[in-house]
């Protein structure tokens, strides 16, 4: 019973550091329908970041993201330039987009790994050691930080959307183009700037994923199944529904990893993809 | 050319190919065996891809997944051969003795059936769903099984597997090595890639593909059956794919699920035909083999994450610049440069891109090399080969493209390929054969480009890059 609790709670915890990781992919694939395969790329880039801050500077890895959003942010924009002018344009985004984006990870992870190697790295915070208890739940503080900040994250992000103007530009983009162009917005000036947030949320949810775990360039493969699963699952851009299918998947992992080892846990994040995308595409929150 | 002239056509070119490789390997050059026995299943592995990705549409990322299933297919059936443990009880195993041990080519027939299920199983899955969403399932099938073979003790799990290759196999009346015959049996393999691709390409089921491509809803209204020809092609792709990697295990003695799973497969399928020109059989054949000889020359000049680099960059500079890949271009510089019939000139202007392709790709290759060697002359030479080299680059693609500036630029590359090249023999006179004949030739194709027709050809067309609306 212990451990059960134990288990759920410890995956609400994973799962809301699952939210940060995937919102990003909720606006570039669930909104703009940029399949950006390279994201969990730009998320170990953050880590980097934080860690190279970290060992150096001895400065906290998410004050460092917080600091680098706007950096990332024009990151995001470049590389959605080159990708309109190089693929949306031409109407030519559907395999060669895909592949684009499909060598940017690739290139990302060898790069990383020529400079870095494949050691693992990690970091130093205050809030990394030491674990609350409450009763016979335990909320070991590493994962509690980045699971709040996610989603105080989330929300800053949902509100956005839902009261500024470019917010709804941005939501409008994803359902018709030439009524925007009609209101006299430039749909990709507006793609733009949202998948330079997109872009800018990797930096902070690179920052919680090396604070949760010790970081090897190869590890941002592993969350490209989770972070799909999870968009798909919560309805392709609807973020409270991503949020509710992080927690899930979060649960679900972690009872995985408690009753059958660790060693299977991968394989439950995409098992959990091919089922949704067999049984329900349209995700719980579907449109 | 028909079918069967194709099929007797490429078995006369595997024939010569295995002569040369058995010369190679009974002289001093035995790795070259080794080296084309990888590029052969390169060329395999991306046509077979190419069924899929190329002809449909369809971007498969887990190549590397149906690659590993051939490889550990082959491994669980050579276990089952040895019943270790007395997995099947004797009575059971009595009866699969006249079977056993099974020949090579019969393993990797059940591989390529294995992996053509597979591919059956996941195209039910997902290809009711937008293309996109295969995409990334196939992502997650890579891992899905990746995870299992990890946990699949009887295959060794992640501690890995080691198989003994026979020391020598009799093929008729003649002896060969075990390698020799994996090299046979991949040239075999790599026809029947080929020549089913090209059966398909040019039959009522290639145009089939080709309208899913093109505009799958025009297709289905138009009463082809998409989800069928959709299933075919992943069953086609991933019995091929399987059968590429199920000599692996014999190839490589000891696998582990972390090579046979590589990254580097599954980015070289994709990187390949893009590379090569998707929508023909002949693009990741072109391909498979430039980019897998180059990378068997970094891995040995360099080391292998520098050539999954080169791999990376390309692909994305090729998906950037060359929608079509090489045969895209080339078919476009000929429609411009000799609209009736390609002629000895035009051929030639291909050639010289090629080489200048070739010079500049291997110059940046062994300038890495030189830059990492660490003597300041050495460091010197490699850093202006560098530059040479990414010029050369830059130039082939200006060739074919007709642009204005190319035919200055290839000559500069070449010029400092001479230069490169004749300062490496001055520091150490080793290579001579090699590097004279790049001088010569370089020297060649400099003068070529300095002819009337070349010449009034870029003239004519000073800005010549059509960009579709």
């Amino acid at each position: 019973m212990d451990l059960l609790l134990n288990a759920i709670v410890g995956g609400l915890l994973l799962g809301g550091f699952y939210a940060a990781v995937t919102v990003g992919i909720s606006i570039s694939f669930g909104m703009l329908d940029v399949v950006n395969i390279a994201h969990p790329a730009f998320i170990i880039v953050g880590s980097y970041i934080a860690y190279i801050v970290n060992s150096t500077l001895g400065i906290d890895p998410i004050l460092t993201a917080i600091a680098v959003l706007p950096a990332f942010y024009l990151l995001g924009q470049g590389v959605y330039q080159v990708f309109y002018l190089s693929f949306e344009k031409r109407g030519e985004e559907a395999l060669r987009g895909l592949a684009f984006f499909f060598g940017l990870l690739f290139v990302t992870e060898v790069v990383l790994i020529l400079v870095f190697g494949v050691d693992y790295r990690y970091v130093q915070a205050g809030y990394i050691g030491p674990t609350w208890r409450l009763g016979v739940v335990d909320f070991p503080l590493r994962t509690v930080v980045p699971c709040v900040v996610s989603i105080l994250l989330v929300t800053a992000l949902h509100l956005f959307l839902a009261r500024t103007f470019t917010g709804r530009a941005i939501m409008a983009v994803a359902q018709d183009q030439q009524a925007l162009r009609l209101l006299s917005v430039d749909p990709v000036r507006i793609k733009r700037i949202a998948f330079g947030i997109s872009i800018a949320t990797a930096a902070l949810a690179g920052a919680f994923l090396i604070v949760i775990q010790p970081v090897e360039p190869s590890v941002g493969r592993e969350y490209i199944g989770r972070i799909f699963a999870i968009c798909v699952l919560g309805g392709m851009g609807s973020l409270p529904g991503t949020v509710i299918a992080a927690m899930l998947l979060g649960i679900l992992e972690n009872l995985t990893a408690t009753y059958y080892g660790s060693s299977w846990a991968p394989a439950v994040a995409f098992g959990f993809l091919l089922v949704t995308l067999a049984v329900r595409p349209a995700g719980l929150l579907g449109r | 050319m028909r079918s069967s002239t194709f099929l007797m056509v490429a078995l006369a070119v595997a024939a010569a190919v295995f002569a040369a490789g058995l010369l190679a390997s009974r002289s001093h050059y035995g790795y070259l065996v080794f080296a084309g026995i990888v590029v052969l299943q390169y060329i395999v592995l991306a046509t077979a891809w190419n069924i899929l990705g190329g002809y449909c549409g369809y971007v498969n990322f887990g190549a590397g997944a149906f690659f590993a299933m051939g490889a550990y297919a082959v491994i669980a059936l050579e276990r089952l051969g040895r019943n270790p443990g007395r997995w099947l009880s004797d009575t059971y195993f009595e009866l699969l003795i006249p079977l056993l041990p099974l020949s090579l080519p019969s393993m990797v027939a059940i591989g390529g059936i294995v992996s053509g299920i597979v591919g059956l199983g996941m195209g039910y899955l997902t290809l009711r769903l937008r293309g996109v969403f295969f995409a990334i399932a196939t992502l997650a099938l890579a891992v899905v099984l990746h995870t299992l073979v990890v946990n699949w003790d009887f295959v060794g799990g992640s501690r890995g597997h080691t198989v003994i290759r026979p020391a020598r196999v009799a093929v008729g009346p003649f002896s060969l090595t075990s390698i020799e015959y994996l090299f046979l049996l991949m040239l075999v393999l790599a026809v029947l890639a080929l020549w089913v691709a090209r059966s398909i390409e040019r039959s009522r089921l290639g145009l089939g593909f080709a309208s899913i491509r093109d505009d799958e809803l025009a297709a289905e209204a138009s009463g082809v059956p998409t989800l069928r020809l959709k299933l075919i092609a992943t069953t086609v792709s991933g019995a091929l794919m399987g059968m590429a990697g199920a000599p692996l295990p014999f190839y490589l003695g000891y696998t582990e699920p972390n090579t046979a799973f590589g990254l580097g497969y599954s980015v070289n399928a994709i990187a390949m035909p893009m590379i090569g020109g998707a929508t023909t059989w002949s693009g990741p054949l072109i391909g498979a083999v430039l980019l897998g000889t180059l990378q068997q020359i970094a891995t040995v000049t360099i080391t292998s994450v520098w050539n999954l680099l080169i791999v990376g960059v390309l692909l994305i500079a090729f998906v950037i610049t060359a929608p079509v890949g090489i045969v895209g271009l080339v078919r476009e510089f000929l429609r411009t440069a000799a609209p009736t019939r390609p002629t000895s000139r035009a051929v030639g202007l291909i050639l010289v891109a090629g080489f200048c392709f070739v010079v500049g790709a291997l110059g940046i290759i062994f300038s890495l090399q030189a830059v990492q060697a660490g003597s300041p002359g050495k460091a010197l030479l490699g850093g202006a080969g560098l530059v040479a080299g990414a010029l050369g680059l830059a130039a082939s693609w200006g060739l074919l493209k007709l642009q204005s500036w190319a035919p200055a630029l290839a000559c500069a590359a070449f010029f400092a390929s001479i230069a490169v090249t004749s300062g490496n023999l001055w520091l150490a006179w080793e290579g001579v054969i090699a590097q004279s004949l790049t001088i010569a030739l370089s020297a060649a194709a400099i003068l070529f480009l300095q002819t009337r027709w070349v010449r009034l050809l870029y003239r004519r067309h000073p800005v010549a890059v059509p960009v579709p609306a």
